[in-house]
């Protein structure tokens, strides 16, 4: 990697996270330094524990790191308020989690124009975008529906909606398809892949190695340290069809 | 911050409103309870203590009535700067009322056969005048009480010219333009024209009477100096509303303090009630805060979401209260409550109920506020060691259902404290106010036990005092009579006189409530009410100088009675303690009856043989009011437990959502389930209803007795509610709410479980 003309979309430097539980250190994350480009689809493995998703949420401001640097679109990030972060949230970074976390008292509709309002822009506006969205995402017909009503594919899909309601500079991805049987994991990963083409950048964490073929590049950590860091080939970036035989890790 | 971002919290406020209406409603109803239970027991207490406000709107009072030697100009007085309006001039002239050998002073004034417009006498029982019945006359109500007279009655009256006239009583009015008799003299009768000129021809024996209405009742004194000047001379005296309402108010003094304390108390519960639930709703939501918070929400916008969520409803509740308490006194007690609550307290009881929804709001947002954003963390509550209790559970080998919701009860410590303590402060609150009515029954049934032994005092009138006693003590319900005489005293240092009480005798004392050190057994010695100690700041055992008509007065204080009068202020001492010339002959007698006698049957006999009898007033009595708001207040609380405990279970349910799941498929029987959820919530309400009824019962007689001495009357009136009455409040407020917890219990007992998180 290179410096580009443009800054990194997202960009650490010795990102360290040490939790404290009952008095002993446990570090989650142990001075990682990752670039992403804007554009680029990036893929986190790593077997459970190994700080993956602590990563994600750092890169969020979900979480606070210990020590390091975070840069998002060419500015530091890690000195934030928690405010000032969730600002940042709103403009540049949409999330996806594994259990969806749609506002469940809310219609699809209203969970999807939640961001776009928050963000500044008008109803109208709003509204007009989650049209789009869900019509992008085929749920056009689920819009007055509550979330409980959807299955877990569909609800996702909505999760993503609600990501990308705000053009986000940086969509991040915590297990996204951790949850759901293999149809709707298909599903899912569809549009992520449709996304991803109209020039999105991702950062997507998963154990699936399936899952991690659809990406350009794909970061394995280990006990909070990169220990893998390879891109794919674009011929490879296919959702189905035996990805799981390409994709060889070491480690 | 723009107009867009407030759209993004309206509409998670709002859909988080609809997603639970009947919980909205009830947190809506409880504080609309409290204001509505607030409104009506201040404005049954204004109107109770100041009868004065009601008479004087109802009959469209004059604010100060001029007393004149002839009749001024009306226009004149109407053309006055402040003065709106003109009730008279009418003529009045004084005369005696002759009842046998009784003669009572009383004033007849002229009052047309259409009531006027301003200083409307209000008609209570029988008619007002009428011009073809020259010989009816209209009595003021309480001089028609205390003189005996009924509608339909026939009297005589003398008038100054000494001729004797018979007239018939048909009908009895009140008036807010003078006191009550006998604390405003002498007695009214309102007749004709025609008939005053019959009694008292002469216009010089008679005064003219004039009411002005005025456009700003406090002008009252300028207005009164501008009058005085333009009837140069004429005026012989002045008589204002002020005076009127002074005379008229009753001591309010423990009503406002037993108000205000069962007011304060409901508003803890209610901010209890409303803490409890908001945090409780907080607390189910940790995880879609999160994920409000993941979306771009700041700390601040939620907490100000919260607040704006839970505390329009807090606001809605006050409104709504407003409105009830007004309804409620416009139309449930429109017979007895003329005026709506004047500004003052009605601002102070809303803003009052709205800061302290904002503050019990407050916390559980602010909280709310600090929510970490990630929706994933977990927000199960601590597991792991059986509490204390649970361990005790299974020491004493109870079923496992109850052993599992034992440990429930305290997974979530300040829940678990929040849920006992909201339910015990409406306990405790509770057993108080069966305190109260228990001590007013004590009141009703042993008025000997709180300084009113004697319910009648007879005067002798007429007669001799010795005669009187003769034939006071010859009454078979009559077990004896204490010759008496009150005295106003000037004590050194006080700028005001206090009442000095002479009655009994060293060897025949009167029985006084001694509730302090001792009754008096020699001259010298005295015993007073807890309002005179405090006035006097003086102690029992101390000497006190007083001087009683002249003649100095040195008393040792041996002991503190219960002084149901002047609040307090009373020195009581043996009659043979004052000089003979202030002592002889006793001014009345005080007739203690036989137990289960009736006072009013006995008064009437005496009045019979021309004995001025008047009967006491229990101090219940006045305090009656006292039992609408416990009733008001026990509904009120009891709502605010039943919103604390749906908050409980409610919680109590959602945490062990997974639990039951892992229960179930532990081969719990769904009984069992519902047992352990039921414990789980029943273990709180037990520990919070037993610990609220105990504070109560040991707080309430002391508390009580605070207010007794607070008012003067002393501390040693208060009671405990009897045993039964409190273990079966106990008993239906345990199984009430065992009642509320069992539905969703029973419901999620049924359900399948979900075994992911969501």
């Amino acid at each position: 990697m290179t410096i580009a003309s443009a800054p990194s979309a997202i960009h650490t430097v010795n990102l360290v996270k040490i939790y404290q539980t009952g008095g002993l250190p446990v570090h989650a994350v142990r001075g990682i330094d990752l670039r992403v480009e804007p554009g680029e689809f990036v893929a986190v493995m790593g077997p459970s524990g190994s700080g993956k998703s602590t990563l994600v949420h750092m890169l969020g401001g979900l979480d606070t790191r210990t020590s390091g640097e975070i840069w998002v679109d060419g500015k530091r990030a890690d000195t934030l308020t928690e405010s000032a972060w969730a600002i940042l949230r709103r403009q540049k970074i949409g999330f996806v989690f594994q259990f969806f976390n749609l506002v469940d008292n809310m219609t699809v509709a209203d969970n999807v124009e939640l961001p776009a309002l928050l963000g500044g822009a008008s109803a109208r506006h709003a509204r007009e975008r989650r049209q789009y969205l869900l019509g992008e995402l085929g749920l056009t017909d689920k819009a007055d529906a509550s979330p409980a009503q959807l299955s877990g594919g569909e609800q996702q899909r909505v999760a993503l909606a609600r990501a990308l309601a705000n053009q986000p500079q940086v969509l991040l991805a915590d297990e996204p398809t951790g949850n759901l049987d293999s149809r709707n994991t298909r599903d899912v990963l569809r549009v992520l892949g449709e996304v991803h083409r109209q020039g999105q950048t991702i950062v997507m964490v998963t154990h699936d190695a399936r899952v991690a073929g659809l990406a350009d590049r794909v970061v394995t950590l280990l006990d909070g340290q990169i220990v893998d860091d390879a891109a794919i080939a674009a011929v490879r970036r296919r959702p189905k069809g035996g990805a799981g035989g390409v994709v060889e890790l070491r480690g | 911050m723009s107009h867009s971002t407030t759209a993004a919290e309206y509409r998670w406020v709002r859909a988080d409103l609809r997603a639970r209406r009947a919980q909205a409603l009830l947190a809506i109803l409880a504080v609309a309870g409290i204001v509505t239970a607030l409104i009506t027991a201040a404005t049954l207490l204004e109107d109770g203590t100041n009868p004065w406000r009601g008479l004087f709107v109802r009959g469209n009072g004059a604010h100060v009535w001029i007393h004149t030697k002839d009749a001024p100009n009306p226009a004149t007085l109407k053309g006055l700067d402040g003065v709106t309006d003109v009730a008279g001039p009418y003529r009045s002239a004084p005369a005696t009322l002759v009842q046998g050998r009784k003669k009572t002073p009383v004033a007849l004034q002229e009052m047309a056969a259409a009531l006027p417009a301003v200083g409307r006498p209000l008609v209570r029982e029988g008619r007002w005048l009428d011009a073809d019945d020259p010989e009816g006359v209209v009595v003021e109500r309480s001089f028609a009480d205390a003189v005996g007279l009924r509608p339909g009655g026939s009297f005589s009256v003398i008038g100054l010219n000494g001729a004797t006239h018979d007239l018939t009583v048909i009908g009895l009015a009140e008036s807010g333009d003078q006191g009550f008799y006998p604390e405003w003299t002498p007695g009214l009768a309102w007749t004709l024209a025609a008939t005053l000129e019959q009694v008292e021809p002469a216009i010089g024996r008679s005064e003219s009477v004039t009411g002005l209405r005025l456009a700003d009742p406090d002008d009252t004194s300028l207005i009164v100096q501008r009058t005085i000047t333009k009837l140069a001379g004429q005026v012989q005296r002045v008589s204002t509303w002020r005076e009127v309402q002074a005379s008229m108010e009753l001591d309010n003094r423990l009503l406002g303090v037993l108000l205000a304390l069962f007011g304060a108390a409901g508003l803890v519960a209610a901010a209890l009630a409303i803490a409890n639930a908001t945090g409780g709703r907080v607390l189910t939501q940790q995880r879609d805060i999160a994920t409000l918070k993941s979306l771009g929400f700041t700390r601040r916008q939620v907490v100000r979401m919260l607040l704006a969520e839970h505390g329009t409803l807090g606001l809605a509740g006050i409104v709504l209260g407003v409105i009830c308490g007004r309804l409620i006194t416009v139309y449930a007690l429109g017979e007895t409550v003329v005026i709506p609550l004047s500004s003052a307290p009605l601002l102070a009881i809303a803003f009052g109920t709205a800061l302290v929804v904002l503050v019990a709001v407050w916390l559980p947002a602010w909280r709310g506020g600090r929510t970490p954003p990630i929706p994933a963390a977990s927000v199960a509550p601590p597991r792991g060691h059986l509490s204390r209790m649970a361990r005790l559970a299974l020491l004493v080998r109870l079923p496992p259902a109850l052993v599992l919701g034992a440990r429930d009860a305290f997974t979530r410590r300040l829940p678990a404290l929040l849920t006992t303590f909201g339910l015990a402060v409406p306990m405790m609150m509770i057993t108080i106010g069966l305190g109260c009515w228990a001590s007013l029954d004590a009141f009703k049934s042993h008025p000997e036990q709180v300084g009113q032994a004697a319910s009648l005092t007879v005067r002798p009138g007429s007669l001799t005092s010795q005669a009187a006693n003769r034939l006071a003590l010859a009454d078979p319900d009559v077990v004896a009579a204490y010759p008496g005489t009150e005295v106003d005293a000037l004590v050194p240092g006080q700028t005001r006189t206090v009442r000095a009480r002479a009655l009994g005798t060293v060897t025949d004392p009167y029985p006084f409530s001694v509730v302090e050190g001792r009754l008096f057994q020699d001259r010298g010695e005295a015993v007073a009410g807890q309002g005179l100690l405090d006035l006097l700041h003086v102690q029992i055992g101390d000497r006190t100088r007083l001087t009683i008509g002249g003649t100095p007065l040195i008393v040792r204080i041996v002991g503190r009675v219960l002084e149901p009068e002047q609040d307090g202020e009373v020195l009581s001492v043996p009659l043979d303690s004052l000089a003979p010339k202030d002592a002889l002959p006793p001014q009345f007698y005080s007739l203690v009856l036989r137990q289960g006698a009736d006072p009013a049957a006995v008064r009437s006999r005496l009045q019979a043989q021309a004995l001025e009898v008047s009967q006491a007033v229990n101090p219940a009595d006045r305090l009656s009011v006292i039992r609408v708001i416990i009733v008001a207040l026990v509904v009120v609380l009891a709502l605010l437990g039943l919103a604390n405990l749906l908050t409980a279970s409610a919680l109590g349910l959602r945490d062990h959502a997974l639990d039951l799941a892992v229960l179930k498929a532990m081969g719990l029987t769904p009984r069992q389930v519902m047992a352990t959820l039921v414990t789980g919530t029943g273990l709180l309400v037990v520990i919070g209803v037993g610990a609220g009824a105990v504070a109560g019962a040991f707080v309430s007689s002391g508390l009580i007795d605070l207010q007794g001495a607070a008012s003067g009357m002393g501390a040693g009136i208060g009671r405990a509610p009897a045993p039964a009455t409190l273990l079966l409040a106990v008993l239906a407020a345990v199984g009430a709410s065992l009642l509320v917890a069992l539905i969703p219990a029973r419901k999620a007992a049924r359900a399948r479980i979900p075994v992911t998180p969501r």
